[in-house]
């Protein structure tokens, strides 16, 4: 018998960089070009299988903040992992991201988590240099390109982050 | 609610129930689920077992059992269910309360708000970033409006050399022009003055650019005939090749040694040749000038002789030279002028050639007096002379002296 695990992730970045719409790719496989931001959290569930366990994953999609003072550190409470989320095409959310991060380890310690470069499918609009990127994977940071549009690199992120969270 | 009539507190606690759609879960210290109640179905927490873990059945409570304080709230989550709670934790008795009160109404109402906020906030990041694209475009199309002045100043700069050249080739043309035309006018002014004159004189014409010196004058000038002896008895009996053959070696040998002593030839007149010095352009000596080129012919046609004897051809050559005024200047009619002399030493200096005898060069005392310092002058006497009213006293010129 496989065994189930349960792990919480938070979504975590600026307002309107899609981490509801990465969660509903995920979740549902839908996306929705109509932006409705979150207010508190939504918290949605996934079963990942990983070959050798049941893994489900609880998705705490947590209101974007770019005030990160703002940021209720009792929805982090209990993480097993994060997702960071910053939009390609503006890239204050890259600080934004860089800020939650540093807010998070400080409170919770080191947990694995990835930093996902959404809406790469407007690549034309794309404003974040890829030496930068280059520079945080030099650096042991794991960096993937995503676009909740497209559906492109969403589920092998998640995936990804629950063979780190389950191990 | 204390302070409030019983009755008032019970309906308000029953409101409350009901429009908040309370459900909880009680939870055990070994975080199974112990109890349950209210509105479960709300939440979509129906079917739930007790004495089962409570967090995989209630998946929302995953990561935050047991709580860490109580009492603790969690704000504003919004379940599978679509509805939205406030989870309240409350410690009691070893058993941990879990209590869910709807707050839809409270989210929805803060999202409209934040919803416009940040509407209104990314409007103004894509209104900036559009303004920042705008300024990269202008500052493009400054760049490109630079260079484009730049290569049209430098276009005018072209422009205006090119015209400059073009103006200063129109110069030079037209100078070219004009030292062609005046070239033109001096070959033709040399063509015709090489007739009269030697070409070295024909340039210095030429090149003094005074032609009035070609209308009628009077001048002291030294005046050289010669022609040869025989000639009309050798062109009666020779045949006229020979004859035009003997002309052309005679005339090839003297008029080079008249034209390097910068002599004037009026003309050729068969085997007859008048030659003049100091005239048109004046020159130091005319009698000793032409002495001396009356010695250089005697020698020349002296030289040939020996040919003709070959030929059995009995020929002389005789030369006279005189010096005095003569009227000078083109004389003829349109299409055909020639410079000529007028005047008694033509006369003297021809009669002088008919006198002269075979190899003797004969000159007035005048001329004779005039190269005694150049020539060995033997007087002859004095001679008389068809057309001369009174004898001559005449001279013949040996020898040159040797300097």
């Amino acid at each position: 018998m496989t065994a189930t695990l349960q792990k919480k992730i938070c979504m975590l970045g600026g307002f309107s960089v899609g981490k509801t719409s990465l969660v509903k790719r995920y979740v549902q496989s839908v996306f929705s070009e109509t932006y409705l931001t979150t207010v508190g959290v939504k918290i949605d569930k996934k079963t990942v299988d990983l070959s050798d366990r049941i893994v489900n994953l609880i998705l705490w999609d947590l209101a974007g903040e770019d005030d990160i003072s703002s940021l209720r550190m009792s929805y982090l409470r209990g993480s097993a992992g994060y997702v960071l989320v910053a939009d390609g095409t503006r890239p204050s959310t890259l600080e934004v991201a860089l800020s939650l991060r540093q807010r998070v380890e400080a409170d919770l310690g080191p947990l694995p988590f990835v930093l996902l470069l959404n809406k790469n499918d407007l690549r034309e609009q794309w404003a974040i240099r890829d030496a930068e990127l280059e520079d945080f994977r030099r650096n042991g940071w794991w960096v993937e390109s995503t676009s909740a549009r497209t559906g492109e690199g969403v589920e092998d992120a998640f995936k990804a982050l629950a063979g780190r969270v389950a191990h | 609610m204390e302070g409030l009539p019983a009755t008032v507190a019970e309906e308000l606690q029953a409101l409350t129930y009901r429009e908040r759609a309370v459900a909880y879960l009680q939870v055990g210290a070994d975080l199974t689920l112990v109890g349950a109640g209210g509105h479960l179905g709300a939440y979509g927490l129906a079917g739930l077992r007790l004495g089962e873990p409570a967090a995989e059945q209630a998946f929302f409570l995953e990561g935050l059992l047991p709580p860490v304080e109580t009492p603790y709230v969690v704000p504003s989550m919004e379940l599978a269910s679509g509805r939205v709670a406030d989870l309240n934790f409350i410690l009691q008795d070893d058993t941990l309360w879990v209590v869910l009160l709807d707050v839809s109404a409270e989210r929805d109402a803060a999202r409209r708000m934040q919803q416009k906020a940040y509407d209104m906030t990314l409007a103004q990041e894509r209104e900036a970033m559009l303004n920042r694209r705008l300024e990269a475009a202008n500052a493009a199309l400054l760049a490109t409006q630079r260079e484009l002045e730049a290569s049209h100043d430098a276009l005018a700069r072209a422009h205006d050399q090119v015209q400059a050249q073009a103006a200063e080739l129109a110069v030079w043309n037209k100078t070219l022009e004009e030292r062609v035309s005046a070239q033109l006018v001096e070959i033709e002014r040399m063509a015709r003055l090489k007739r009269f004159f030697a070409p070295s004189l024909a340039e210095l014409i030429v090149s003094s650019g005074n032609e009035r010196i070609l209308e009628s004058h009077r001048r002291d000038i030294a005046v050289l005939f010669c022609d040869l002896r025989g000639f009309t008895a050798f062109a009666e009996s020779a045949e006229p090749e020979e004859v035009m053959t003997l002309l052309h070696d005679y005339h090839a040998a003297l008029v080079p040694l008249i034209q390097a002593c910068e002599g004037t030839l009026d003309r050729f007149v068969g085997d007859g040749l008048i030659v003049y010095f100091n005239d048109p352009l004046p020159c130091p000596n005319p009698a000793e000038r032409a002495v001396g080129l009356a010695v250089a012919m005697r020698d020349a046609v002296a030289a040939l002789a020996k040919n003709w004897r070959r030929h059995d051809y009995q020929i002389g050559f005789g030369i006279g030279v005189a010096q005095g005024f003569a009227t000078l200047g083109q004389i003829g009619f349109e299409g055909r002028f020639d410079y000529s002399a007028i005047g008694t030493v033509i006369n003297t200096a021809a009669r002088l050639c008919e006198a002269a005898k075979d190899g003797q060069i004969l000159v007035t005392s005048r001329v004779a007096a005039a190269v005694a310092d150049a020539a060995d002058v033997r007087e002859i006497g004095p001679l008389t002379f068809k057309g001369l009213s009174r004898p001559l006293a005449v001279c013949n010129v040996e020898a040159l002296k040797v300097a």
